[in-house]
């Protein structure tokens, strides 16, 4: 095997860390130019060569294939990241926030021993933590689904949200604005943040759904309606 | 909403590309020469722009041919992509030369 086959091998594997459909489209001539750059004698490709493939590989597996002109689902996939902070902040100011609930839990003479406190943290807030950092990651895995223009994942949105938003009233029927309004506050952020991103990804209905509404509202007020010609 | 500025990569892509359609290894020798040697596109950045760039409508195959038994394939600038590299071009002019006027005057009072 001569140097030239070595090094275009090396760069072959390399590539692996493109998407399939890309390096079908495009490897062989990324190779080209690859070989084209390349020293006489080169048997290896250089590490900055390497990262340079394998971070733009990975960053083109991840990346939105959305063009610019798609922006309702542009923000969406913007507002899903969003989410994905705040499911985080809110894990976060469940585990922070834990001494504020109990505090709040005694004055209401609902009094724990420490060990009793310990069981509640385990049995309830901790597992509340957990689910808020895999739903998190459930968000990433949405954004990453719209961005590449999945349509069952914009069903899997409307599920989300829903789920959520049942979450916020099972937490208020707890009790939750009494004891854990950080907690609160941050799931209803959430529940907005995902209502505006349904609204994003279901360009059409809602549109119609408007323009409905605008076409009851012209129905009754005789400012709305177009003039005759 | 403002738009997002282009990035420099980006920006001296669609120059090279400006003076006629480019193969990838030509855009590469095109940047790191008229940028007197200061940007060496790797190709994986190029290849990540260039597909950016034709999913968005700004550049768009020109024709393939086959050199020494290796796929060349040749971008050109769309309209649009020619637009958006003149905007971004006038706009950096203009803050340069803001720049350059503001660097006179406090040379000027200096002396």
């Amino acid at each position: 095997m001569t140097d030239v086959d070595d090094l275009e091998r090396r760069y072959r594997r390399w590539l692996k860390w493109y998407p399939t459909s890309f390096r079908r489209e495009h490897e062989a001539e990324i190779l080209g130019v690859l070989m084209a750059i390349a020293r006489d004698g080169q048997r290896h490709p250089g590490p900055l060569e390497c990262l340079d493939l394998m971070s733009n590989g990975l960053r083109m597996r991840l990346r939105p294939t959305l063009s610019r002109s798609e922006r309702s689902a542009s923000r969406a996939v913007r507002l899903l990241y969003l989410g994905a902070v705040l499911e985080l902040v809110a894990a976060i100011t469940i585990l922070a926030t834990a001494g504020d609930i109990r505090t709040s839990e005694v004055s209401r003479n609902l009094r724990y021993t420490d060990a009793q406190w310990s069981a509640v943290v385990a049995d309830q807030l901790e597992p509340v933590a957990l689910a808020a950092t895999v739903a998190a990651a459930v968000w990433l895995g949405l954004a990453w689904a719209i961005g590449r223009r999945h349509r069952s994942a914009r069903i899997m949105l409307a599920v989300f949200l829903g789920v959520n938003v049942y979450g916020l009233f099972n937490g208020l029927a707890q009790g939750s604005a009494m004891s854990a309004q950080a907690d609160l506050a941050i799931g209803t952020a959430l529940c907005l943040v995902q209502l505006a991103t349904v609204v994003l990804v279901f360009p059409k209905e809602f549109g119609r759904l408007g323009r409905l509404r605008v076409g009851r509202r012209s129905n009754r007020d005789p400012s709305l309606r177009t003039p005759a010609p | 909403m403002p738009k997002r500025t282009m990035q420099e990569a980006t920006f001296l892509i669609l120059t090279a590309l400006a003076a006629g359609s480019q193969h990838g290894y030509g855009i590469i020798s095109d940047v790191a020469r008229f940028s007197e040697g200061r940007v060496q596109l790797r190709a994986g950045t190029l290849y990540a722009a260039l597909d950016r760039l034709r999913l968005d409508g700004w550049i768009t195959i020109d024709r393939e041919e086959i050199v020494e038994s290796r796929l060349r394939r040749y971008y050109r600038l769309t309209p649009d992509g020619t637009s958006q590299l003149a905007t971004e071009a006038t706009r950096i002019q203009s803050n340069a030369a803001t720049a350059l006027a503001r660097l006179d005057v406090t040379r000027g009072s200096a002396e």
